[in-house]
């Protein structure tokens, strides 16, 4: 069977991890800077005081103004849900993480060793852990599986054989599908309310009104394809990080600290001469919380020319200046050597001799000879402030 | 002894688009009349500049963008802090 295992409003408890009084306060999710302003997940005593997550902000701060607004922390959620992953990949669970917050496992290798299904998605449950609220749903099929888990109250199993699944998800509201809100308004302006009326609905119909989202959403309240899980690779476990003695803004100095980190990553005994195929880098900001962006190379590379090239853009993406800045290689790739190319390609070797030049002109008129051009704040009134010329390296 | 330019301690970031001392003459309101001993045509803008005046290092600045006699574009500043004339490219 499938099981889908869910810890609803995860960002916002593991951003509460560090300040576990706000969990029996009115609090709620901050939005992300720049990103809409609605609140994300909201704890218990938020919701009883009206607040429902997606609200706007300011509608949020009117109902309950003692609301409390947690900052994200994207770096330790994306920690926390990988502990769980990993606690559940150790008691034998193959995982298929959907998103954060929500996956699957496959329970048929385990169901002897613990003793039968429900034995063993309490064990899957246990190795979460409590503190999470995570409850589990079991079916043949991966969106009962879901459905199950979404109506079921933290701690508790609830196993959907394949006969009851449609009789299960009759009753269900259309909110469980993967509906755009205004999709599912329309629906309920015809009458459809319920998983169970869409399913009897002819698939035709469902496609020509909501078009193609429709169609699948139709394709799910009849049961969904019974596509098995497909577990996810573990992880590389490389993670380099930097210190800085004082918050750091400086474009110049992040990426040299971003090529410290790369060549750190790169020396590290585990990588075992294969290419990187995925890496994230992180950052712990000067107000408290975090940033993290993760990114996954077209072609696995072990060059740290384009390790920086592929993250230094990132670092523009940096919300505020930042106390810690961490490389972690996500996933290696599975070979050590690559097939190079028979003849080099157009410009290769113009790239040799101008390489070459700037060695040469080093080495005749000294380091600062060969320069680039780094802009440092180009907004700036003051002409000589807005660029810096380094010595390349 | 004199340090080798090609140590890398020399190879620090350098500021680019220094300010560099120029020779302007000035009329009563302050406006160029001459640079580097080409007469100055038309003043195309003139612009202040004034920062960091929270610091030891204050900045004013009074910037013209003018054009010479032989039909060459200058910006120029005058700078008000700590005298001279400089130019310089906004």
């Amino acid at each position: 069977m499938v099981a889908c295992i869910l810890i609803p409003g995860f960002e916002l408890r593991a951003a509460l991890r560090e300040r576990p009084r706000l969990a029996t306060r009115a609090a709620a999710l901050a939005p992300l800077p720049g990103s809409d302003p609605v609140v994300g997940p909201v704890t218990a005593a938020a919701e009883a005081a009206g607040i429902r997550p997606g609200m706007r902000l300011g509608e949020a701060l009117a109902t309950c103004p003692s609301l409390v607004l947690v900052e994200q922390d994207p770096a330790v959620a994306e920690q926390e849900w990988e502990g769980i992953v990993r606690r559940l990949e150790d008691v034998g669970f193959p995982v298929e993480p959907a998103a954060v917050g929500c996956l699957y496992v496959e329970t048929r290798g385990v169901e002897r060793l613990y003793g039968g299904l429900e034995q063993a998605l309490g064990r899957a449950l246990a190795a979460v852990g409590s503190s999470w609220d995570a409850r589990a749903g079991a079916a043949e099929r991966k969106f009962a599986a879901l459905a199950a888990a979404g109506v079921a109250r933290a701690g508790q199993v609830l196993v959907v054989s394949n006969e009851r699944a449609p009789d299960f998800l009759a009753p269900l509201p259309l909110s469980l599908l993967p509906l755009d809100e205004s999709r599912t308004a329309e629906l309920e302006r015809l009458g459809v309310r319920t998983i169970g009326q869409l399913a009897s609905l002819p698939g035709s119909a469902v496609a020509e009104r909501l078009g193609p989202d429709g169609r699948r959403a139709w394709g799910l309240a009849r049961g969904g394809d019974n596509r098995r899980v497909r577990p996810r690779r573990p992880p590389a476990e490389i993670a380099e990080r930097l210190e800085f003695l004082e918050a750091v803004a400086n474009e110049l100095t992040l990426r040299r600290a971003l090529a410290v980190l790369v060549e750190r990553a790169l020396a590290r005994p585990e990588r075992a001469g294969r290419a990187v195929r995925k890496l994230a880098l992180s950052a712990r900001l000067v107000g408290g919380g975090s940033w993290r962006r993760s990114t996954t190379l077209r072609e696995p590379a072990a060059e740290k020319e384009r390790l920086r090239t592929a993250l230094a853009p990132k670092l523009a993406e940096l919300p505020a200046p930042v106390t810690a800045l961490g490389l972690e290689v996500a996933e290696l790739a599975e070979w050590t050597g690559q097939q190079l190319e028979l003849a080099g390609g157009e410009g290769a070797g113009s790239a040799t001799r101008l390489k070459e030049g700037l060695r040469q002109a080093r080495a005749s008129a000294g380091a600062t000879a060969v320069c680039t051009v780094v802009e440092v704040a180009p907004w700036s009134r003051i002409p000589e402030r807005r660029a810096l010329l380094v010595p390349r390296d | 002894m004199v340090a080798d330019s090609r140590a890398p301690s020399a190879a620090r970031p350098a500021r680019l688009n220094a300010p560099r001392p120029v020779l302007v003459e000035a009329g009563f309101d302050g406006t160029p009349r001459q640079v580097n001993r080409q007469a100055v045509m038309l003043v195309r803008e003139e612009w202040r500049v004034v920062d960091r005046w929270w610091t030891e290092d204050p900045i004013g600045r009074r910037y013209f963008d003018v054009v010479l006699e032989s039909g060459e574009h200058a910006v120029v500043f005058h700078d008000t802090e700590h005298g001279g004339w400089f130019t310089q490219r906004a």
